[in-house]
């Protein structure tokens, strides 16, 4: 396996430009989409089928209660323990070398189980080709040795691309960086590979909590407690068992009609 | 709460998850009377295992008609030149793969082995009747032991394949499973028992058996229900706060009638009343009422735990 690649997506200098989402669309063939109201300037509420480059804009008030701007581009995490590519049947989601998550849309069928077992909401269904889509990590460009197409784009180098290695301690620097400048809320978000999901391929210095951001706290693999579960699905299926033998073994008033 | 999706599974899903739990609990029920019953429940053999077969047989055609992408069905089991890295706990033999983490692909698998095991035990119950001279009890057995294990799989995995996903609500209701595996049991169970309600008095014994079988399933059904409930309890607030939909929200009619009245509570007090306690000593009663409640409280107690979970 070559050495692991990640984005680094540093929220603290993103100016909201856009121009990710415009790369990663034209890279990747994607139609634009009408936007919604989302009663701010944000144009879809959440990733789709045709958006894998997302910016979110988070309005909120600061300690002077003047408003201000959470400004992310939020993106497919890349997952090291991925709930997408474990819940798929098929073997359509599978690991790239470079320790991405790829989908091959020569293998999904369209059976959207993905979608609900990613913990960031991340993986679409896209009704006209019935197969679901999501961040590719540009894996047409990378396997090139090229970089992805937003990081490419990004003016102000809010999404960096690289080695994980070398973007995590990069990451650090700049969080002990704004930390020492006295933003208390900055925090860095799946950088640890020790953290959940085994830390994130595509990680993010945030400034507010990751709830603020529509992020979960703890994402966590779907799939870990289902050998529990199916503990506790065995225990019911003896009990189920055990009692119909009872009903089925029983003697005397039970058999009206008696045993031959 | 954190930005999820949907898959939106269709109603058909719904459909699915209730009839193929209804085959597993129908097959269970066949081979427990087949080894432990008498010789007069081999109709309740022959009953539950043309019923598990019928009950299963639509099954793949729904799953199917869902896809996103129809024809590649076969690839739930098998891909030609796939890729290696398909997940953590995934089995590459040749071009089929195996993932214990994906209930979805052990379902397929699961599914594929029990329908061939009711179709042997069906065939073999076919051709006894035809009065062949070859003794196949040995292969029914067989077939039988493997299929009620398979029967078991099939009823559970829904509930695991849902709990086994990010969506709020499913996520904490890890006993999902045994409660989908208890509702396959007892409306199993209750599909049979409504069948030999139609026949004469020469069922009874066996009638009074099966009661007595789906109303132990019954009582289970409502453990694993509380179960659900307290498991999600411990999850945290967006996921537990669906539970709300349930018990006063958009869902609370079907669940508190459907689920837990129609369900749980009528057909209960239904078989104390005609004698569960006392053998069923004073006939029949209002068997084909209680198993028609079961029936209908249990495909209501599915669909709400499935749509809840799907928002």
């Amino acid at each position: 396996m070559a050495r692991t690649l990640a984005m680094f997506t540093d929220t603290s200098v993103c100016i909201g430009c856009r121009a990710c989402e415009v790369a990663c669309k034209q890279w990747n063939q994607l139609p634009a989409e009408t936007p919604v109201w989302t009663g701010g300037y944000q144009a879809q509420s959440h990733f789709t089928d045709k958006t894998w480059r997302h910016v979110k804009f988070i309005e909120k008030k600061d300690e002077r209660n003047e408003p201000k701007w959470l400004l992310m581009s939020d993106v497919c995490k890349h997952c090291n323990n991925a709930g997408c590519l474990e819940a798929c049947p098929t073997g359509a989601i599978y690991r790239t070398p470079f320790g991405t998550v790829d989908i091959s849309q020569d293998i999904c069928n369209g059976c959207r189980y993905c979608v609900s077992a990613c913990p960031f909401g991340v993986v679409a269904f896209n009704h006209g080709t019935g197969r679901v889509n999501k961040c590719s990590f540009c894996v047409d460009r990378t396997s090139e040795g090229m970089q992805t197409a937003c990081a490419k784009t990004c003016p102000t180098k809010s999404i960096e691309f690289g080695y994980r290695d070398e973007l995590a301690a990069k990451a650090k620097k700049r969080l002990a960086a704004l930390r020492a400048q006295g933003v208390k809320e900055a925090n860095l978000y799946g950088e640890d590979e020790n953290g959940p999901l085994g830390g994130l391929n595509a990680f993010f210095l945030l400034m507010d909590k990751p709830e603020v951001y529509g992020l979960p706290v703890e994402p966590r693999l779907p799939q870990k407690p289902i050998f529990k579960d199916a503990g506790l699905s065995a225990g019911t299926a003896i009990l189920v068992g055990l009692g119909a033998i009872v009903a089925f073994r029983q003697r005397g008033g039970g058999d009206n009609g008696g045993e031959e | 709460m954190p930005n999820l999706q949907s898959p939106h599974w269709p109603l058909l899903i719904d459909i699915y998850f209730f009839l193929v739990g209804l085959a597993g609990g129908a097959f269970m029920a066949a081979g427990v009377a087949d080894i432990f019953g008498s010789r007069k429940d081999r109709v309740v053999t022959k009953v539950g295992t043309y019923l598990a077969l019928l009950a299963m047989l639509p099954g793949p055609l729904f799953l199917i008609i869902d896809l996103g992408m129809p024809s590649r069905f076969l690839h739930m089991l098998m891909v030609p030149k796939a890729a290696t890295t398909i997940g953590m706990s995934a089995i590459n033999i040749g071009p089929f793969h195996i993932k214990p983490y994906s209930p979805m692909n052990m379902g397929a698998w699961a599914l594929l082995g029990f329908g061939v095991c009711a179709f042997i035990v069906a065939l073999t119950l076919y051709l006894e009747d035809k009065g062949g001279t070859i003794n196949l009890a040995p292969v029914r057995g067989a077939f039988g032991a493997i299929g009620v294990a398979l029967a078991f799989f099939v009823a559970a995995y829904p509930g695991q394949l849902l709990s086994a996903t990010a969506q709020p609500f499913w996520r904490n209701a890890r006993p999902l499973g045994a409660l989908f595996l208890a509702i396959g049991a007892s409306t199993g169970m209750a599909t049979i028992a409504l069948i030999l309600s139609l026949r004469g008095p020469e069922v009874s014994g066996s009638l009074a058996k099966v009661r007595r079988a789906y109303t132990i399933a019954v009582v289970l059904q409502a453990l694993a229900l509380i179960a659900v409930f307290m498991a999600v309890a411990r999850g945290p607030f967006w996921s537990a706060s669906r539970a709300g939909l349930l018990t006063s929200g958009s869902y609370s009619l079907a669940f508190w009638v459907g689920a837990v009245g129609i369900g749980l509570l009528a057909p209960l007090i239904l078989e104390v009343r005609d004698g569960f306690f006392q053998g069923y000593r004073q006939g029949r009663g209002m068997v084909a009422v209680a198993s028609l409640l079961i029936l209908v409280g249990g495909f209501l107690t599915k669909y709400v735990m499935f749509a809840v979970g799907q928002g």
